[in-house]
């Protein structure tokens, strides 16, 4: 038997959680900052006006287009409970489709434009698509073959660009520069794929709240045998959500090479981690869209600010990966509560 | 193709496949225990890099040897408790772990050593190199033993003693029980919440000897995210074996073996990047081909 | 004073809910003591308090004249008392022995002492003329054997006193018959068994002493020999009878479910064997059996949860072998479940999203794939209010309910999609008395409005009431037709313990 608890209670009980993972976040980097002989006071303000000053806010928002982006990755799958870890890969992938379609298609520039975000996210959900495959067909797990996918679908690029399909003359692993009318323009110094971030997360957010899909995503996620008893197929959902997952993930990689590098660069786009951060961001908002896509966006100030930081102290800027480690580690820790094992 | 095939290969898969080794029997016992070690990754990474910090700051390696296991154990803790007393969802708990420990390795790496990326010194001592007479006077197939390192003749040890402890001890009988039926087991009188705390945190040790194997075995160097998976793979070894050690083992060596095969490849000619690769398309193939083929209609 | 356990005024609050209101127990050194009551009645409570799994909010229990306080199920333990659960604490993949010594095994140096432990399981099974093998996989016996295993470890761990709570729901009758001989004998040899049931004909043929409780209080205390089946119902009950069921006539029409020579599992241990049944429209169809002869493998095989591996499954005249549950559900099925919790509902959710499940799909409740909240918070308030479903509103998350509201709430959703057939899994398990005539009223209804229910319940009484005729199930095959008019629970039992008839 509960009984319903008052308002107040309720309030405190829905904070509480946010209270102490701010709270611990606070202590833990305060401690890290002050073993590492800087002073917390002036890192932590150096990190705050690096990400929210206006002449940094085109910073901030420039490393949001992909992390927010790759939030959706995780998040639209997490909110039935799949934990998709392949964004790498599939970013990736879509990278790569996107540069060589802007490169190598015969076509007008803007056209090109819009073929290759359409290959990067045709590439990009055909790979995640293979994991869910594997999972709906043969059993694999999709929290370990979506991972694993990852590793040679980076390997695979990495070798086309330093081999048959490089910039043999740079000397590097890189594709050629893309034709200057194939590249999205730059929005106030902002790479021009926020508009379609922001569009995806419109879209994100409406199919949550609004369509059956959404609806029966969510069902999913609270409880998979009650989804099944009422005639949802699972199977096909997951199919369906690691698809567009996919897609999404192959957008942010072209939306990086048609906006920001102008060329597939070998590594450039995993070493920044957002595909990690993206999904930091959405357990946090345990998949809900709106919460998810809004941690995307602090831990995106949080990375930006990282720069600010390790230049006016001495804080390597990997400190601000710590630190979103750290709150969903907390986060997903019960405190006081002694009811039941892990859910 | 008899090139291929060498002693020399034999001997590199071995080497190869001592982390991995390491990682799956501590992955066995929390799997067995009742908490699904996703962390292997991130633990590992850690002991890589404090095996490198310690050894190089006391130029002796099994002093970075016994700190990477301690290291290792203190960042265990994380999932020991989290799963436990504070009820967190251990899947996201060890996605945290392997985001913080990458995170935590480059942050320290900059900050103690003053590099990113890759720091290799010196002062970094090499896990010595065991001569075995009686396996050197086998010729060139029992070189295949001989010379490995300490660490490796110690994972081979370590796969029949946690054999024993698993199957043949009081512990080891709580330790299958408590991960199968954890009611049963407190009904019993046994503190599960202390045996899975205890279990991970003491198999910890076990991924930080791998890892100081990774770092100090075979090279002496730390390079960001240098364990690219290698605790993954461990992890498929365990489910492929189904929470069996020696299963896991034989496991091990076989992408142990196709990580020496990619190497040795190279030298004929295939490109590096695809030959990195190989373990990861056979660990993938490995699933498929044993996976437990659904029988229920959507 | 032989009595060698005394429970004194115990109270048990949760809350507003009082489980035990001042019961006093006293039980006898060698004695078989039953604890009879309805579910519900307090008496599992009373044993928990027993073996140290709560503690009481008030009162005292002796043991062996002193009293004592149990923090944990441990000091019951070592006080020498010990308890066989209805759902069995094992472990599966372990064998019997491992599952006997386990936290308290024999060592030899630090290695498990396997000789050691395997003696003296096997024993203190000869002991006890419990046969059973020590090297068994326990996952792989029987239930009859599994509860051996539970008997063991309590014996192995010395106990004086055992409690069983509710050791017969999950027998089949030979089972039964072999658990009873097997008390008198441990009864005979010194033990004290505290015997929890609310099966009348258990109590009379094996206990030596009854006390009966209802809503938490002791209503009773007899001595077997002297009462009779009637005093205790009286006593368990306040009442004479159950009620009665009034079953309109109706007329059988076209059969809407068909089952024809089903097999489910593998050909030389099927779950289901050449199972062949029909249910048509306007009649309820009843399957009776022990638990684990095929009941849930025909759940499993009609709702798709597992592959027909022979035979023809057939959903209003379309053959449904390969089709999805959403696909059969589209046939004209409608299903409620035994699993209300995990399966039947999802409790973190609003009434109105579990009730629009299933309708959520087509319109008013949605329009070209965009759901319409509005129209699906109208369709649960009409719904709570024509199911008299006692909630707040359509917001309300239904984990809050109590099983007998949060059934009603299933029963609301599953029988208005109208669907010709009706799967019905244990309707009134662990539910309240008001919701069960409710809920047996509803469950006519249907019948009188054409449907074909096919009804699953271990509810004898039950199935009597509610069916018109009644199937047995016995080692997955239909070994028996009856007509529920013209039977009873006598002759049930007989067939469901593989009896054979002319």
């Amino acid at each position: 038997m509960t009984m319903a608890t008052g308002r107040p209670a309720q309030i405190w009980i829905s904070l509480r959680r946010p209270a102490i993972t701010g709270a611990v976040g606070i202590v833990v980097a305060v401690l890290v900052l002050a073993l590492s002989g800087v002073d917390p006071l002036r890192a932590l303000s150096a990190l705050v006006y690096g990400s929210l000053a206006p002449a940094n806010i085109a910073d901030t928002l420039n490393w949001a287009v992909p992390l927010v982006g790759m939030t959706l990755v995780a998040a639209v799958p997490l909110r039935a409970g799949i934990i998709n870890l392949g964004g790498d890969g599939q970013m990736v992938v879509g990278a790569l489709a996107a540069a060589l379609t802007a490169i190598y298609l015969p076509v007008p520039g803007p056209l090109a434009l819009v073929l290759a975000l359409l290959a990067g996210a045709m590439a990009g959900s055909m790979l995640a698509l293979l994991a869910a495959w594997g999972e709906t067909r043969f059993g694999v797990p999709l929290l370990i073959s979506s991972l694993l996918l990852g590793y040679p679908a980076a390997g695979v690029a990495s070798y086309l660009v330093s081999g048959p399909l490089g910039d043999l003359g740079s000397g590097l692993a890189q594709t050629a520069q893309l034709p200057l009318d194939a590249r999205l323009p730059l929005l106030a110094g902002v790479n021009g794929g926020v508009v379609l971030i922001v569009l995806l997360c419109v879209l994100v957010i409406f199919i949550d709240r609004r369509t059956v899909f959404g609806l029966e995503t969510q069902v999913r996620g609270e409880n998979r045998l009650f989804a099944s008893y009422v005639g949802i197929n699972a199977p096909l959902q997951t199919l369906r959500l690691m698809g567009f997952a996919g897609a999404i993930a192959g957008s942010v990689g072209a939306i990086l090479v048609l906006g920001a590098f102008y060329r597939f660069i070998d590594g450039a786009l995993l070493s920044p981690g957002y595909t990690w951060s993206g999904l930091m961001a959405a357990l946090v908002g345990r998949g809900e869209p709106i919460a998810s896509v809004l941690a995307g966006f602090f831990f995106a100030a949080l990375q930006t600010g990282g720069f600010a930081m390790q230049r006016e102290t001495s804080v390597p800027r990997v400190f601000t990966t710590m630190m979103q480690a750290v709150i969903v580690l907390v986060l997903t820790l019960r405190f006081g509560g002694r009811s039941g094992r892990h859910d | 193709m008899i090139d291929l095939i060498s002693p020399f290969l034999i001997y590199s898969a071995i080497q190869a496949a001592t982390p991995l080794l390491l990682a799956a029997m501590a992955g066995v016992f929390c799997s067995r225990v009742g908490v699904f070690n996703m962390a292997l990754e991130g633990q590992m990474l850690v002991g890589a890099f404090v095996a490198v910090a310690a050894g190089y700051f006391t130029h002796n390696a099994y002093a970075g040897i016994a700190a990477a296991m301690v290291g290792t154990m203190v960042f265990s803790v994380i999932l020991a408790a989290g799963s436990t007393w504070f009820r967190g969802n251990p899947v996201v708990l060890c996605i945290g772990m392997n985001l913080l420990a990458s995170g935590m390795t480059a942050y320290f790496l900059r900050l103690v050593f003053g590099v990113s990326g890759t720091f290799t010194n010196p002062a970094i001592p090499l896990i010595p190199r065991l001569s075995l007479p009686g396996l050197a006077a086998l010729g060139p197939w029992g070189a295949v033993l001989n010379n490995q390192t300490a660490v490796t003749y110690v994972s081979w040890l370590i796969v029949v003693l946690c054999t024993i402890l698993l199957f043949r001890t009081p512990i080891g009988l709580r330790i299958r029980g408590a991960g199968e039926n954890p009611e049963a087991a407190v009904a019993l009188g046994v503190d599960v919440d202390k045996l899975q705390f205890a279990t991970v945190v003491v198999s910890g040790a076990l991924v930080g000897l791998g890892g100081a194997q990774l770092s100090l075995g075979a090279v002496t160097l730390f390079s960001e995210d240098m364990t690219a998976g290698r605790g993954w793979i461990a992890l498929v070894a365990i489910m492929l074996a189904r929470d069996n050690p020696v299963g896991a083992a034989l496991a091990c060596l076989l992408f142990g073996l196709t990580d020496a095969l990619g190497l040795r490849l190279q030298s004929f000619g295939l490109p590096n990047q695809i030959a990195t690769i190989l373990p990861y398309v056979i660990t993938l193939v490995a699933l498929v081909a044993f996976a437990k083929r659904k029988r229920q209609l959507a | 004073m032989d009595n060698i356990l005394e429970v004194e005024n115990i109270e048990k609050r949760y809350g507003d809910l009082v489980a035990n209101r001042d019961v006093n127990l006293a039980v006898r050194q060698g004695e078989i003591h039953a604890v009879m009551g309805e579910n519900g009645a307090g008496k599992s409570t009373l044993m928990a308090i027993l073996f140290g799994m709560i503690r009481p909010s008030a009162g005292t229990v002796r043991l062996r004249g002193k009293p004592v306080q149990f923090a944990s199920t441990l000091d019951a333990i070592s006080a020498r008392i010990g308890m066989v659960h209805q759902a069995f604490k094992l472990f599966p993949s372990l064998t019997v022995w491992e599952n006997i010594v386990f936290g308290a095994e024999p060592v030899r140096g630090a290695l498990l002492d396997r000789k050691a432990a395997r003696e003296r399981v096997a024993a203190l099974a000869r002991t006890h003329h419990l046969d059973v093998d020590p090297d068994a996989v326990v996952g792989k016996l029987p239930i009859g054997m599994q509860q051996r295993v539970e008997i063991l470890k309590a014996l192995y761990r010395d106990a004086e006193i055992l409690i069983l709570d509710e050791p017969t729901a999950v027998l089949a009758p030979a089972e039964r018959d072999g658990l009873l001989k097997i008390m008198r004998e441990l009864a005979a040899s010194g033990k004290t068994l505290l015997f929890v049931t609310h099966k009348l004909n258990e109590v009379m043929a094996v206990s030596d002493r009854v006390t009966v409780m209802r809503r938490g209080e002791v209503t009773d205390r007899m001595v077997t020999a002297d009462t009779t089946a009637a005093a205790i119902i009286r006593a368990m009950t306040g009442r004479e009878v159950s009620h009665e069921v009034v079953k309109p006539a109706t007329a059988r029409g076209r059969p809407l479910l068909e089952i024809d020579r089903l097999m489910v599992g593998n050909a030389a241990k099927p779950a289901l064997d050449a199972v062949s049944f029909a249910v048509h429209a306007g009649e309820i169809v009843g399957i009776a059996g022990v638990a684990g002869n095929g009941q849930a493998e025909l759940v499993d095989a009609v709702t798709g949860r597992r592959v027909i591996d022979g035979g023809t499954l057939t959903i209003a005249g379309t053959r449904a072998n390969d089709l999805s549950l959403r696909e059969r559900r589209g046939l004209g099925m409608a299903i409620v479940p035994e699993d209300r919790h995990d399966v039947g509902s999802v409790a973190g959710m609003p009434a109105y999203v579990n009730m629009s499940m299933g309708k959520h799909r087509a319109p008013p409740l949605s329009r070209r794939g965009l759901i319409d909240r509005a129209a699906m918070r109208r369709h649960a308030e009409t719904l709570i209010q024509r199911f008299g479903v006692a909630i707040q509103g359509p917001d309300t998350r239904v984990g809050t309910l109590s099983g007998g509201n949060l059934q009603k709430l299933i029963v609301a959703r599953e029988f208005d999609h109208q669907a010709p057939v009706l799967l019905v899994e244990q309707p009134t398990r662990g539910v309240d008395v008001g919701a069960i005539e409710y809920i047996h009223r509803v469950l006519v209804d249907e019948r009188s409005a054409g449907r074909a229910v096919l009804l699953i319940s271990s509810e004898l009484p039950e199935l009597l009431a509610l069916c018109d005729r009644i199937l047995v199930l016995y080692e997955g095959r239909i070994v028996r037709e009856l007509a529920a008019s013209q039977t009873d629970e006598k002759e049930i039992g007989f067939y469901m313990a593989g009896g054979k008839g002319a």
